[in-house]
């Protein structure tokens, strides 16, 4: 059965959640957002790979989503567990207030 | 024609979700917009006959991960962020550069190639395309030393979370 709806349709998709990803990242300040942000682009980027992979016929594309998991699953335990330590510290989850190598 | 409904009320859910996540103010609320997102990208991947990597999606992402999240956010007991965004510049930096990065790959997208030529034709899939036995037998042969070597990663970043939640810094 062949798609009914075209590659590229997906392509845009991806791009827009990647680029709503991207202004997280640069406009938000509390670093939980930024690293719920990293999460959207990750999945953005796996979305693309996932419909490369199914015009393709092919699973690496499959292989690498499962990558990119375990990837984002070890950044995110150790993402959490430093804002965890600045936190206790700091009092503060903002990366406006930690600016310990600036001198 | 079932199958543009079903991927164009998973993209709607996915935008509206993800703009959410980045312009709300309580982090408990972008959270679980997150697993909104989590979600109907899972919904679009099985459109794309990709069943295993959904059942991944929901149970790695929108069960683990998303609880590690709302774990960490009620346990730092993080209030709304005043103001909200970046002030100044920075905020206007941001929206620039986010809209180079958009048009940037809506071009890379939509673009015919370099000599002019079209996408090639969907190929035809196998009957157990994205199924577990599938991927399994790929990650098993082709690709077996990094799935081993993710293992060490693994194993790296549970020593690092437990070594950075004990220790005092600063």
């Amino acid at each position: 059965m062949p798609p009914t709806v075209p590659l590229v349709w997906y392509q845009i998709l991806a791009a827009i959640l990647f680029t709503i990803g991207v202004v997280g990242v640069l406009v938000r300040r509390s670093a939980l957002v930024i690293f719920m942000s990293i999460e959207l682009m990750l999945n953005a980027v796996n979305l693309s790979f996932v419909a490369f992979s199914r015009q393709h016929a092919s699973m690496d594309g499959h292989i690498f989503v499962f990558f990119v998991m375990a990837v984002a699953a070890a950044e995110v335990a150790i993402g959490l567990a430093i804002i965890v330590a600045i936190f206790r510290n700091k009092e503060t989850a903002s990366v406006d207030d930690v600016h310990l190598l600036k001198g | 024609m079932f199958e543009s409904l079903l991927f164009a009320v998973f993209a709607g859910i996915a935008i509206g979700c993800a703009l959410g996540v980045v312009f709300h103010r309580n982090p408990v609320h972008c959270a679980l917009l997150l697993v909104g997102v989590l979600l109907s990208v899972a919904g679009i991947f099985i459109l794309l006959h990709a069943q295993f990597v959904a059942a991944l999606q929901v149970i790695v992402y929108a069960g683990a991960i998303m609880v590690l999240f709302l774990f960490v956010v009620m346990l730092l007991n993080i209030k709304g962020e005043t103001p909200l965004l970046t002030p100044g510049a920075a905020k206007g930096f941001g929206f620039l550069f986010a809209l180079i990065v958009f048009v940037e790959l809506i071009w890379t997208a939509v673009q015919p190639g370099s000599e002019g030529q079209k996408m090639p034709e969907a190929v035809p899939l196998p009957s157990d395309f994205g199924s577990p036995a599938a991927l399994g037998r790929v990650l098993y042969t082709v690709w077996l030393y990094p799935f081993e070597i993710t293992s060490i990663l693994l194993l790296v970043a549970v020593i690092g979370a437990v070594v950075l939640a004990k220790r005092k810094f600063f």
